[in-house]
């Protein structure tokens, strides 16, 4: 999964943008959001190019951006 | 509040008060209102029956947050039906500090056949005077020219100026304006209004609002409630933080998730190189590096939310500023180029030829569909750039934009609407601003009603013309009040800040819907002047091509129903 601008995680190896997870059948994403204790208001999360709600069951392989909802440029 | 109106020919300036039937507008609504009233739709944009006209949103002048910008606007030579295009910095303010709702230039100075000297039009409180620009000005960079302004004016004047775009009449040049440091990075870029000023036979427009005062207010004290309120909102709302860390650049790798950042000549949603030219790795890169390269930078003097940058060198100095998003999509992915430092080398040659990055980024992908320069080739993007400067034969039919350079190098793969390019959001993945491209009355312009923050499926066609109707009521209601779209973040979450402010201001008695009422006004006289201009449903259209080429990776094509766009402004 893809953590954009304010959600990178600080560690000691540097920053960490991108992390995979190994999630139990049937998990969703909301589930996952859980795990990485992140709450869903105000972002706008993208599962393989689409925008998805937090109940989508989340598939192997899924491609999942986790991103701080932005207006434009 | 005044209109001063100068005849460009006679050099005389007529100072009248607000006329009853304008009296309620402001910044592009009341750009539109004159226009209606007194351009003839026809005419033609370069010419004198054409008016230039400046105005300050109807909340500018009292450095509420992200709310100072100045408005300009014309007729279009780019897309030749109405225009109005607005920017941050010291215009607006300086202009309300001397009580001037709109400055009207009318006619144009005198030149016997090809025009070769210009002008700078002084504005003050003792009136207007036209002086000539100099020698040494002409054809000039925007960036030598400003440093030389502020010489011969003084550093506490605003300054709306030309470069050697606006010289040639280029259909892509812009008016740029000094931001709150002096530096002329502030362009009203969109739709060719350098061009009417240069053809106008202005080099620069001098505002000095000494002895000037800021606008008085009905009611200080609720004002004062009123920016109190919605300050705190701006200063609370998440978005702020992510725009003043990462700036406008952080959109990169969020189109990029939703396949819609335009990529090769929008030939694809996604770009490889994404992470090289996001937001994320510019703040990174200018934190790294330091000197005057700064992540955050406030371009209007009260703005809290400091969108901007100042994006340096390797060797600490600055390249330019501000490096944004739409600049990355188009000068970048959409050129195949991954390098911040190219793209930003780009962006400092193109604003100081006075030109919209926008129209040249896309300007240039069509040059690579033509065979002239190769995907990633950034080096050959700015010899090009380079052929404008020189004012050779290719070089103008670049500067004139991508609707021009696809004519002329016969190519139909062209994303422009009403002549105008598209900015950095792919329509067949975003497909709510692609209706705001198609039906803007300005022409394809994300400013004039972006979807992309809506948390809906950006690929169903059925849901996008509603989205699009109410971002574009909203965004010519903020640009009538003089608003940055970010200032939407104090008042989206409190609609009643915006009556609040005006009543206060004015003294008026507007409802909660003051916005909206305003935004569809605005868009109601603007089609109305298109549609006298000889506009119909089939302008509001995207290419045709966009509606059969599937963009991968999500396969989309622009397939939003002509009767949704029809119906786009059926409130």
């Amino acid at each position: 999964m893809h953590l954009h601008t304010s959600l990178r995680r600080r560690t000691p190896g540097g920053i960490v943008r991108q992390l995979a997870a190994e999630l139990p059948d049937g998990a969703t994403l909301g589930g996952l959001l859980g795990v990485l204790d992140i709450k869903p208001k105000g972002l706008l999360l993208v599962v393989n190019g689409r925008t998805a709600e937090p109940s989508l069951v989340l598939e192997e392989g899924d491609e999942v951006h986790l991103i701080p909802a932005l207006s434009g440029g | 509040m005044e209109i001063w109106r100068v005849n460009l020919r006679s050099g005389s300036l007529q100072r009248q008060a607000m006329p009853e039937a304008w009296a309620r507008l402001g910044g592009r609504g009341l750009l539109a209102r004159i226009m209606l009233d007194e351009v003839p739709p026809e005419c033609e944009p370069l010419g004198p029956r054409n008016k230039l006209i400046f105005s300050p949103g109807l909340l500018v002048g009292h450095m509420l947050s992200s709310c100072d910008r100045i408005s300009i606007g014309g007729k279009s030579p780019l897309t030749r039906g109405i225009k109005e295009a607005n920017a941050g910095g010291t215009t607006g303010l300086q202009m309300a500090w001397m009580g001037i709702r709109a400055l009207i230039l009318e006619d144009e100075i005198p030149a016997e056949g090809l025009r070769t000297d210009w002008w700078v039009l002084h504005v003050s409180l003792a009136g207007a005077r036209i002086e000539p620009a100099g020698d040494d000005l002409i054809g000039l960079g925007v960036t030598a020219s400003a440093a030389r302004l502020r010489e011969r004016y003084g550093d506490q004047v605003a300054i709306s100026l030309i470069g050697p775009g606006g010289e040639m009449r280029l259909s892509a040049a812009g008016i740029q304006n000094l931001d709150k440091d002096h530096v002329p990075s502030r362009i009203a870029a969109r739709g060719g209004l350098g061009a009417v000023m240069g053809a106008k036979g202005l080099k620069a427009v001098v505002f000095d609002a000494a002895g000037g005062a800021r606008p008085p207010i009905a009611d200080p004290q609720a004002f004062k409630e009123a920016q109190k309120r919605f300050s705190r909102n701006v200063a609370d709302h998440p978005q702020s933080g992510l725009y003043r860390d990462y700036g406008t650049a952080a959109m990169t790798l969020m189109t990029n998730a939703l396949g819609g950042l335009p990529t090769r000549a929008f030939s694809s949603g996604r770009f490889e190189g994404a992470e090289a030219i996001s937001g994320e790795h510019m703040r990174e890169v200018m934190l790294e590096r330091g000197g005057e390269s700064a992540p955050t930078h406030a371009c209007m003097a009260g703005c809290t939310i400091r969108c901007s940058n100042n994006y340096g060198g390797q060797d600490g100095k600055s390249l330019v500023t501000p490096l944004e998003y739409e600049t990355i999509g188009l000068m970048g992915s959409n050129l195949g180029i991954a390098d911040l430092d190219v793209i930003a080398r780009m962006n400092r040659e193109v604003n100081d030829l006075g030109l919209d990055t926008i129209d040249m980024g896309a300007a240039l992908g069509v040059a690579v569909e033509a065979g002239l320069m190769a995907f990633g080739d950034g080096e050959r993007a700015l010899e090009l750039l380079g052929e404008i400067r020189r004012g050779t034969p290719l070089g103008r039919v670049l500067g004139h934009g991508a609707a021009m350079a696809g004519r002329v190098l016969g190519v139909i793969r062209v994303p422009v609407v009403k002549g105008q390019a598209m900015s950095a959001y792919e329509p067949r993945a975003i497909k709510g601003t692609g209706v705001t491209y198609a039906t803007s009355p300005q022409g394809a312009d994300h400013t004039a009603g972006n979807t992309v923050r809506a948390k809906v499926d950006h690929l169903d066609p059925g849901i996008q013309a509603a989205l699009s109707r109410t971002a574009q009521i909203n965004m010519a209601g903020y640009d009538t009040l003089g608003a940055c779209i970010f200032a939407g973040f104090g008042f989206g979450v409190a609609p009643e800040v915006v009556p609040g402010l005006l009543n206060a201001r004015y003294g008026w008695k507007v409802g909660p819907d003051i916005l909206q009422v305003l935004g569809r006004e605005t868009l109601s006289l603007e089609r109305e002047f298109n549609r006298r201009a000889g506009f119909t449903a089939a302008d509001d259209r995207l290419p045709e091509w966009m509606t059969q080429e599937r963009l991968p990776p999500m396969n989309g094509v622009f397939d939003v129903a002509e009767a949704d766009l029809d119906g786009v402004f059926d409130w």
